[in-house]
């Protein structure tokens, strides 16, 4: 290279004020409406709110205090986890399962997997409220077909042992979908070379499939795991529309939570919801950090 | 014609703009009602902004409503009428508009709202507009008056009201030996007939009996045994502290509630309002508690199924009470603060004429909602109404019958939604074997923290 340096510098310059017009769409976006809300967030979780909902003045940590004293912000906590681990594990598990069976040469496979994927095309309000029906009590779907077993009235959404496990399975129908055709996706970019090569080596069925499709597909699986982590966290369509948080708080999750503070009754404690929400965002941050850390590593990436 | 369209559509545009503006010069007091002429020196056509929380059928007749008064108005006023979401996301909003100051000239808030609209301290009392023009009230329903009247005074205009009810199949009460026309009136006739009614016993429903875990029902049993909701004579004397639903005759109920699920006798089918009905419609459920508001879809479900179904009076929980229930539904508020005078003026103008009679009529007839105008019931519409659906004619006796005092009344609760929710938790808990008292007591302590929250940031 002869170009001299100051000549490089000013090019280097350049270029990083062209970065930065390149990315002031992204920016200005993210400003506005992720960045801005969280500082907002921050500010309102430190004050105290008055019946309308204006910010009243600063308390200091008055509403973390409330909130971590409240026993009732524990059961939240252990409804949201419970919640995760019984959408996001399900979900990955089961869709693994069809797009493996999927894979294989079936005939009309092409018909199956755009069955399988529907669920992905509803939106999580139709969805709900279509399991809503499939739930109801008195003249639900599940119940009439139980009844044909001799099953009596299963209380699937009020009772407060199984509202959960409810939820979750409605949940976890509606990311079936999605997880379907991301692991697709990644079954149907296997090297050809690799799999011929363990097919030669006398590996067939289920030890190809642990061995070598495995370890494979793990980039996707692992992005499933975060990803869905993530949005089961966020969850709220669902619980709003199936058992608005109830039986006996069974179902409220800590977005949940924050939309009765903030929202729902009249409510409008801002500050208090801020609070659990700063919470929220510290959980998202951890377990993500988490599974960075620890599942990253047993990903094999190509 | 043909050049008149556009030109009222720059007039309303030109108001719009002057709305946008907030208080003008010719804003007076919010709190108080302009002067009578405020209209007559408007310019071209007010715009008048209304919130409401109607939906599906409701929503048809009300903006059939709105277009016969702008119909009769035309030139001078243009209600332009918003679906602001059901009754809590509509108060979230309004809550939102007040931050931003766009509030809407009239809004529809439900009854348990009354005393945060109070404490919001946007509106013109209605009473100010009433005593201006001298207008005869006494046409209202005095029970309906008497919910939203604080200190003799109405604050707001009663604009769709129910009242709960106890329907029965009576179909199964006859298959059960029962007499359809001596329904229970008091809960321990209802465990009776539930006993001969519930398929436990041989009965020809699955359950005798069956409501919705709903607030608004806890509420009405205190008020038909005469019992008060909250401290400070239901808030009517000074502002409450507390609430009693954790003791006395609500704790009864409660105890009765919890005993009639345990002994098979009643469904729980959670707090979505719902479950229940589609339960007592597909004859599940023999007996149900619920609003007046469901009487027309509950006959077209017998007649559909080809069961005759009743409507009675509200139970009472003991022998010998005389109470009656409390009215529920909305009212309208009209907002002063920010708000022209012309726009306040254009407002009672189009709040008085949805609380005539011949407009109530319409209203009554066209959702089943009950009339707040006496005269309503003497239209020929109504009479008509009435005659074809007899079961209509329960609820007026019913409220007719109502003794008005501090219990019928209604608690006055800045948290009411919240109070009402919190009674919700624990009768859930119980209806799930908790101890009744217990889970009361906790919702009612968790109430008393709202209400110190809140009274300290409204003094």
């Amino acid at each position: 290279m002869t170009v001299p340096t100051a000549v490089a510098g000013t090019a280097r310059r350049k270029g990083a004020w062209a970065a930065l017009v390149y990315l002031l769409p992204a920016l200005v976006v993210f400003g506005v409406f992720i960045f801005w809300p969280l500082v907002k967030s921050m500010l309102l979780s430190v004050q105290g709110t008055d019946i309308l909902g204006n910010p009243s003045g600063y308390v200091g940590f008055v509403n973390y205090g409330t909130l971590f004293t409240d026993p009732e912000f524990l059961t939240v906590l252990w409804v949201t986890f419970a919640f995760t681990i019984l959408t996001v594990l399900p979900s990955i598990a089961i869709a693994l399962f069809i797009a493996l069976i999927l894979h294989g040469r079936i005939r009309g496979v092409r018909f199956f997997r755009t069955a399988f994927a529907l669920p992905f095309a509803f939106s999580v309000a139709t969805a709900s409220v279509i399991f809503g029906v499939l739930f109801n009590p008195a003249s639900g779907v599940l119940n009439g077909i139980l009844s044909h077993f001799g099953v009596g009235k299963v209380a699937w959404l009020t009772n407060p042992d199984l509202a959960l496990w409810s939820v979750s399975g409605a949940t976890v129908w509606m990311q079936i979908g999605y997880n379907l055709l991301v692991i697709s996706a990644g079954l149907g970019a296997l090297p050809d070379d690799v799999l011929e090569a363990a097919r030669l080596d006398g590996a067939s069925g289920f030890r190809l499939q642990r061995s070598i499709i495995m370890p494979l597909i793990t980039p996707q699986l692992f992005f499933l795991v975060v990803v869905g982590t993530i949005h089961s966290l966020q969850s709220f369509g669902q619980i709003k529309i199936l058992t608005v948080g109830g039986p006996e708080g069974r179902t409220t999750t800590l977005v949940y939570s924050i939309y009765e503070q903030a929202f729902a009754n009249n409510n409008s404690n801002y500050g208090y919801a801020s609070a659990q929400a700063m919470v929220l965002l510290l959980i998202v941050l951890i377990i993500t950090a988490l599974q960075f850390g620890v599942l990253e590593r047993r990903v094999f990436y190509r | 014609m043909r050049y008149a369209v556009p030109a009222g559509i720059v007039a309303g545009s030109l108001v719009l703009a002057a709305c946008g503006g907030g208080g003008g010069a010719s804003s007076s007091d919010g709190a108080a009602a302009p002067s009578a002429d405020a209209l007559k020196s408007a310019k071209g056509v007010t715009t008048v902004s209304f919130w409401h929380a109607m939906d599906g059928k409701n929503a048809e007749v009300l903006n059939q409503l709105v277009s016969d008064f702008n119909a009769a108005h035309k030139g001078k006023i243009e209600v332009k009428s918003t679906y602001a979401g059901k009754y809590d996301d509509a108060i979230t909003k309004y809550k939102a508009a007040i931050q931003s100051k766009s509030t809407p000239d009239v809004i529809q808030v439900y009854d348990i709202g009354t005393q945060f609209m109070i404490d919001a301290k946007q509106t013109v009392p209605m009473q100010s507009f009433i005593d201006r023009d001298k207008v005869d009230v006494s046409d209202l329903q005095p029970n309906i008056a008497g919910y939203y009247s604080i200190d003799k005074k109405l604050n707001s205009m009663p604009f769709n009201t129910s009242m709960p009810l106890l329907y029965i199949n009576k179909t199964m009460f006859k298959k059960a030996g029962l007499d359809p026309d001596k329904p229970p009136t008091t809960l321990a006739e209802v465990r009776t007939a539930a006993e001969k009614l519930s398929k436990k016993n041989g009965g020809p429903a699955d359950y005798g009996f069956g409501a919705a875990i709903y607030g608004w029902l806890l509420e009405q049993f205190m008020a038909t045994s005469g019992a008060e909701y909250c401290d400070q004579a239901n808030g009517r004397t000074g502002r409450a502290a507390g609430v009693n639903f954790a003791e006395g005759v609500n704790l009864e109920v409660v105890q009765w509630w919890q005993k009639m699920v345990k002994d098979g006798l009643a469904a729980n089918t959670g707090r979505d309002t719902k479950a229940a009905q589609a339960a007592f419609k597909s004859g599940q459920l023999a007996m149900n508690l619920e609003s007046t508001g469901q009487l027309s879809g509950y006959s077209d479900a017998a007649k559909q199924g080809g069961w005759e179904v009743g409507a009675v009076n509200y139970p009472h929980v003991a022998a010998g009470q005389t109470g009656g229930p409390i009215i529920g539904g909305a009212s309208l508020w009209v907002n002063g603060v920010g708000h022209k005078d012309a726009n306040k003026e254009a407002s009672w103008q189009f709040v008085k004429y949805l609380a005539e009679p011949a407009t109530q009529a319409k209203w009554h007839t066209g959702t089943g909602y009950f009339p707040n105008s006496k005269g309503a019931l003497n239209q020929p519409v109504d009479v008509a109404y009435r005659k074809a659906n007899p079961l209509f004619d329960v609820a007026v006796k019913q409220l007719e019958g109502t003794e008005l005092n501090t219990a019928t009344q209604g608690c006055l609760l800045g948290v009411m939604p919240q109070a009402r929710k919190a009674s919700e938790d624990g009768l859930e808990a119980a209806l799930n074997g908790a101890d009744p008292k217990a889970a009361m007591t906790k919702a009612a302590d968790a109430v008393a923290a709202q209400i110190k929250t809140y009274n300290a940031s409204v003094k």
